[in-house]
């Protein structure tokens, strides 16, 4: 654990101690013309799904989305692309809009590493999140305006979730207690099944309570603080704390209380779901639109038994759309999960500028470097696959010089196009993957492309005659670029 | 609501698991489960998301058939 002081900036500050909840954030984003109200009556389906992507088309400022006249749910809420945009996340960190994702990702680095937690307790009865206890009767199809996200989805699915769950066999340990983000199927009105696999920390919970036979329970946060959503779906060590991380990285203290089956959960959340595993018993799932943009197929998977359920009075439920990108998934996790790659990779190559794993959960990533000799760009490459999200996900790595922007897709393509030998290309078959890519030999299991595309240096003979021109760059060029956009939108930002 | 559109269940199969009402107390929907392949669905979906003969064939599901399982609970024994 580290106690890295964090430097935030005074607006960071401001807005970490403001926003405390999925509440205070639409608010604030209402403010600055972030989030809108879609309040002509929609049905579930198709419409939520319709304007769901409508909304998702600017990635970098549209809009969360708040329908507050469903058809067959009168007087329920219900909030789409919270995380929806690049604008949205700047907010968040106390950016102004205008903030471009190369800006973000440097600051979303200098917060990274810090995991004191700032964390204060809250007793139960005073916790909004127990406003309205639920202990029998359940029917989750009436609590939550539910719907089919993609129309081939096996059913209704709850895809942003944060569940919470502690390790069966180190049940007092803090930083094994987890926090992820999985997918669940409301499978009956008090029933559901959660994907995870034996590679996330959740799948290693179910295995550990099912091979000694003790109960496995969870407690499902939905409507969460904008960070907690953040940091649930990053990847960080088994036993680094989510909760932790999140605090960090606000720079504020996040508040949590007790559920009623012994997690540690966020105060302020719209509604937690307490369930237990049913040991044993795996049930017909799916299939699902997940983030590579196909569904993944009909499997067996865990199931649980809802067993209690709180919630704020007139609870908003949170939800993601999740498809084909760009979709709110890739905005939500994108710098999560480049930020740790980065993280990884500096500690042996300080030469690593930036890493842009934003597509697909970093399926593609592009990563900046300064070579120190020829061919070092391959060895960090290489030494980027084995880091712990690299092992299933950096299946094509494209690798640049220092001067390429990894974030501007149209200087990686400069650099393909002039610094890139056939020959500089390496496929790597046979390696693990992650069994829902589409393109995979066999689940589970696929080939890894790395295209060097970093310039030539000694020994190197070639491209010696090149030049390179060189036009103005640097903090003076953004801030002329920042006025000319100014100037385009009538002074305003 | 006589089978099940994904797998063609027979009625006795089709679970009713809620009906949505609005603000006068009227039915808008209801929301049925299908015992068999684990479909859940919405009688006021668009006919290609519930009607057996419009869903791609792709998509149609034979509970017979043996899906894999994730993390099959036998490997612990």
């Amino acid at each position: 654990m580290s106690d890295k002081n964090v430097p935030l900036s005074d607006n960071a500050l401001k807005v970490a101690k403001r926003i405390g909840s999925l509440r205070d954030f639409l608010e604030f984003l209402k403010e600055n013309n972030q989030c809108i109200n879609w309040s002509e009556e929609v049905y579930p389906e198709p419409d939520i799904r319709n304007v769901a992507v409508a909304a998702g088309r600017d990635s970098m400022n549209g809009p969360a989305v708040i329908f507050d006249n469903i058809a067959g749910y009168p007087g329920k809420k219900m909030v789409l692309g919270v995380h929806g945009s690049f604008t949205n996340i700047a907010l968040l960190l106390g950016h102004p809009k205008g903030t471009t994702i190369k800006e973000l990702f440097y600051d979303i680095i200098s917060r990274w590493g810090a995991d004191k937690p700032l964390l204060d307790f809250i007793e139960q009865d005073k916790a909004p999140v127990n406003e309205n206890r639920l202990t029998n009767n359940f029917n989750l199809y009436e609590l939550l305006p539910l719907y089919r996200i993609n129309e081939y989805d096996g059913g209704f699915y709850i895809g942003k979730a944060n569940v919470v769950s502690r390790d069966p066999r180190d049940p007092d340990n803090f930083g094994k207690q987890n926090v992820g983000i999985y997918r669940i199927q409301v499978q009956a009105p008090g029933e559901f099944t959660l994907l995870s696999v034996p590679a996330h920390d959740m799948g290693r919970h179910i295995m550990a309570a099912e091979q000694e036979g003790v109960p496995l329970r969870i407690s499902v946060m939905l409507g969460n603080h904008p960070a907690m959503c953040m940091f649930a779906a990053t990847p960080i060590g088994y036993d680094e704390s989510e909760f932790a991380y999140a605090s960090q990285m606000m720079g504020s203290p996040m508040r949590l209380t007790k559920s009623g089956n012994g997690m540690d959960i966020l105060a302020d959340s719209e509604m937690v779901i307490e369930a237990e595993l049913m040991n044993g018993v795996r049930s017909l799932e799916g299939p699902f639109g997940e983030f590579p943009g196909s569904y993944s197929g009909v499997r067996k998977i865990p199931r649980f038994k809802v067993t209690a359920i709180s919630h704020r009075n007139d609870p908003i439920f949170e939800n993601i759309y999740i498809g084909r990108g760009w979709t709110e998934h890739d905005t939500l996790i994108g710098l999560n999960t480049s930020a740790p790659i980065y993280a990884a990779l500096i500690k042996d190559f300080p030469e690593v500028v930036a890493v842009n794993a934003l597509y697909q959960h970093g399926l593609t990533g592009i990563i900046s470097v300064k070579n120190r000799f020829a061919g070092f760009a391959k060895s960090v490459a290489m030494r980027a696959l084995g880091t712990p999200h690299g092992t299933m996900y950096l299946k094509n790595l494209i690798m640049v010089d220092d001067d390429v922007d990894p974030f501007d897709l149209n200087e990686v393509m400069w650099a393909l196009s002039t610094r890139t030998r056939a020959e500089d290309t390496i496929v790597i078959p046979n390696m693990p993957m992650i069994p829902i890519d589409p393109a995979a030999e066999v689940a589970g299991k696929g080939h890894r492309l790395i295209i060097d595309a970093t310039s030539f240096m000694p020994p190197d003979k070639l491209g010696g005659d090149s030049k390179i021109v060189t036009p103005p760059a640097g903090p003076e060029i953004d801030a002329i670029a920042k006025v000319i956009q100014l100037l385009q939108n009538g002074g305003k930002s | 609501m006589s089978t099940c559109p994904r797998c063609q269940a027979e009625e006795n199969k089709i679970r009713t698991e809620h009906k949505g009402l609005n603000a006068k107390g009227e039915l808008v929907w209801t929301i049925f489960n299908c015992e068999s392949c684990a479909f859940t669905w919405r009688d006021s979906e668009p006919a290609s998301t519930i009607d057996y003969n419009l869903r791609e064939e792709f998509f149609r599901v034979d509970p017979e058939k043996p899906y894999p399982v994730i993390m099959p609970p036998a490997q612990y024994k």
